[in-house]
């Protein structure tokens, strides 16, 4: 009787780690989060030639948008001025501003000559977010040093921020977006921002 | 494929510097005009002379359209890559000499080593510097200054400055570029080859000017957080805190609540020695404005002058 009990103990102790193996399984950790979004890069570099502009735009927009959490990064571009925003605004900003990531994605990424994305350390920032390291290999150039900022979405992790050779996408984007938005207003903005997006769609 | 060219995180400076500016120009703006002048001074700590640096990069820009662009692009097209490639690395070797001038003022002895045997070994068997043979055996070009080094030492960067011609800059980097200036051999080889170097400066920043071109909503702004980010990357060789940097700017209205506090403590402790300051910057202000208006026309000829030959 009690050696049963040990085998049931035993079945139901495997049951339980198991699912507990399955559960960490599906949520992705903030490494594999960057790492797939930088192989669906490489691979829409590879066939860029081939898919030109609107191709790579169609091909990105996806993993753009499941690995960013864009709507965050364009509430902390617009900083103060945001909470001037209305409701309609702010979502429209979200809307146009997820657009134009996708599109300097796909306008920036445009052919492969060889280069490689490295993962080089991942660390834990005070609160609560993951910094993850890496940097581009570019044949016959400097390695570009790539470092992703993630944050925690729900189950999963996104990325917030990217700081490219130290340059940091956010604090650049932020000071950009803050100063139009003092100086010229919301509406400046938006239109500044398509005219961009219609240049990247037409080169 | 096209890359931001570099910059750094943290945009953290000099705390004791920027809050003695904020505190000025509270100083100077009086009840009324207060929350406006906190306000553009608390945006944009580093640079507070907005006005005459956003008039000099539009003079610069005007100079680069008609003047360095043309001039840059007929270079490109008459001279072979391979040369543009030899010229480039040409005056890159001779700037090896500052490189490893600063490396030693910074105590980085084995980076001085590497980089002494880079510039032998670029200079005899890459046939005076035209060839990087040194990249192919691994040793990577690197990037030290006398600004640098005066960062090192720590020296605060100061305001931004956009200087005419030579673009943006910062308080501290003047002294740096006079003391570079000085130091790299290519500045004591006489005019035509002044000349070349100009024209490969210009020629190797095509990418860079190409991507601002396109990205930047507010080039002016986009430069300028490019360009301190990246110098300050560079001082702190890649090590200024990546990590902080969200965290910092999410809960940046609590920073900045903080931020007041603070400069009201420096206000009332240091009253007299702010007022001194905030008039030798005023002074200092109205000059720049006088010159930056001196600019302004400056550029407008410029613009006329492009238009009568266009007409003609």
């Amino acid at each position: 009787m009690a050696l049963k009990n040990v085998r049931l103990l035993i079945v139901f102790m495997f049951l339980l780690f198991g699912t507990a193996n399955a559960f960490a399984e599906e949520t992705a950790t903030a490494k594999q989060i960057v790492e797939k979004f930088q192989s669906e890069l490489i691979a829409v570099m590879k066939d860029g030639k081939k898919l030109g502009y609107a191709g790579r735009y169609e091909k990105l927009k996806d993993p753009v948008a499941n690995s960013h959490d864009l709507t965050k990064i364009a509430r902390i571009v617009v900083g103060k001025e945001g909470e001037k925003l209305s409701e309609k605004q702010q979502q429209k900003l979200v809307d146009v501003f997820s657009q134009f990531s996708i599109a300097s994605y796909a306008h920036n990424f445009k052919d492969y000559a060889g280069e490689s994305f490295v993962f080089d350390s991942e660390e834990e920032t005070t609160r609560g977010g993951v910094v993850v390291h890496s940097h581009l290999v570019i044949p016959g150039d400097k390695p570009v040093k790539f470092d992703y900022m993630l944050k925690e979405k729900g189950n999963s992790w996104r990325i917030i921020n990217i700081i490219a050779n130290g340059v940091s996408d956010l604090a650049l984007k932020r000071s950009e977006y803050t100063t139009i938005l003092q100086r010229e207003g919301f509406d400046a903005l938006i239109t500044k921002i398509n005219e961009k997006i219609d240049n990247y769609s037409k080169q | 494929m096209n890359r931001p060219q570099n910059g750094n995180s943290s945009v953290k400076k000099h705390p004791t510097f920027s809050s003695l500016l904020i505190g000025v120009a509270i100083a100077l703006g009086g009840c009324a005009t207060t929350q406006a002048v906190e306000q553009s001074t608390l945006a944009n700590k580093a640079d507070p002379y907005e006005n005459f640096n956003r008039t000099m990069f539009g003079f610069n820009d005007s100079v680069d359209n008609y003047v360095a662009e043309p001039i840059s692009n007929a270079y490109k097209w008459i001279t072979p890559q391979f040369m543009q490639t030899g010229v480039f690395n040409f005056f890159n070797n001779l700037k090896n000499v500052n490189v490893v001038i600063n490396d030693v003022l910074q105590a980085k002895f084995s980076q001085s080593a590497e980089d002494t045997g880079r510039f032998a070994l670029n200079s005899t068997v890459g046939v005076g510097g035209l060839f990087d043979v040194a990249k192919h055996v691994g040793l990577e070009q690197n990037d030290e200054d006398f600004d640098q080094t005066l960062a090192v030492w720590g020296v605060p960067q100061g305001s931004y400055l956009v200087l005419p011609i030579l673009g943006p800059s910062t308080a501290r980097g003047i002294p740096g570029a006079v003391f570079d200036t000085a130091a790299n051999p290519a500045s004591y080889i006489g005019m035509p080859v002044q000349l070349v170097s100009m024209l490969n400066a210009r020629a190797s920043a095509e990418g860079a000017l190409k991507f601002i071109d396109e990205a930047a909503l507010d080039p002016y702004v986009f430069t300028r957080e490019s360009f301190l980010q990246w110098r300050n990357n560079l001082a702190t060789d890649g090590k200024a805190e990546a990590s902080s940097d969200v965290d910092d700017l999410e809960d940046d209205g609590l920073n900045d609540a903080k931020g007041a506090a603070d400069t009201g403590k420096n206000l009332n402790a240091d009253n007299k020695e702010l007022k001194q300051a905030s008039y030798s910057f005023n002074t200092v202000a109205q000059s720049f404005e006088g010159t930056a208006k001196l600019f302004e026309d400056a550029g407008g000829k410029v613009d006329k002058l492009k238009q009568s030959k266009r007409f003609k």
